[in-house]
C-alpha cells in the first residue's frame, strides 16, 4: 500500500520533521518555530525551544518558551525546516 | 465518550507512523502530558490570556486543573486563584516554564 515511494502521506511527511525545526502558522495573527518532538492524530504537538509570534496592532510580540504541547485545533500550516526569518 | 480524548488514551501505539513512535526522542503529546503533573506551567488560551501555576491535574481533552493560578492579561497580572479549573476547549498550548512563580511578565 505505502511501498509506492512517490506516495507521501501527510502524516508521513510531518513524521519526518521530528527532531528538526518546524515553523507552525495559526489560525489568526500567531506563528510559532520550534523543534518538533512528536504529534497525534489531531496534530496536536509536542515543541521545543519554541519561539511565538504575535502580530498585533503594536507590533510583534514574541516569546521564549521551553517545551510546549500545541493545541492542533487552531493550525493552519507546517512548514519543515523552520522560519526563514533569522530570528 | 466517543471521539476527541486520544492524548491521554494513546497507550504507546507501536509502529504506528502517525503516532510518532519509535525514537528515543520522540515524545508525543500522551508522553508530555504524564510528564509535566506537578510542575509550574503557563497554559495560554485562544483568547491570549495566560494563566502561571502549579499543573495538578490534566486529561486527554487538556482540561485542566492548576494551584496557585495568576491571571496575565497583556502580560500584566490581573487576578489570582488558589485553584482553577479550565475547559480544554480554551486550550491554545500548554508549556513548562524554568521561572519560578511571581517572576511574572
Amino acid at each position: 500500500m505505502s511501498s509506492n515511494p512517490s506516495q507521501l502521506l501527510p502524516s508521513e511527511l510531518i513524521d519526518r520533521c521530528i527532531g528538526s525545526k518546524i515553523w507552525v502558522i495559526m489560525k489568526g495573527d500567531k506563528e510559532l518555530v520550534g523543534t518538533l518532538r512528536g504529534f497525534d492524530v489531531y496534530v496536536n504537538m509536542v515543541l521545543e525551544d519554541v519561539t511565538e509570534y504575535e502580530i498585533t496592532a503594536e507590533g510583534r510580540r514574541v516569546t521564549k518558551l521551553d517545551q510546549i504541547l500545541l493545541n492542533g485545533n487552531n493550525i493552519a500550516i507546517l512548514v519543515p525546516g523552520g522560519s526563514p526569518d533569522p530570528e | 465518550m466517543s471521539g476527541g480524548g486520544s492524548i491521554g488514551s494513546g497507550g504507546g501505539g507501536g509502529g504506528d507512523k502517525f503516532s510518532g513512535g519509535g525514537s528515543s526522542s520522540t515524545k508525543t503529546p500522551s508522553d508530555f502530558l504524564k510528564s509535566i503533573r506537578g510542575r509550574p506551567v503557563v497554559v495560554k488560551l485562544n483568547s491570549g490570556v495566560d494563566y502561571r501555576g502549579i499543573l495538578a491535574c490534566l486529561d486527554g481533552y487538556m482540561n485542566i486543573a492548576m494551584e496557585q493560578t495568576e491571571e496575565y492579561v497583556n502580560g500584566q497580572l490581573k487576578n489570582k486563584y488558589g485553584d482553577a479549573f479550565i475547559r480544554g476547549n480554551n486550550v491554545l498550548y500548554i508549556s513548562t516554564s524554568k521561572r519560578t512563580l511571581g517572576d511574572g511578565a
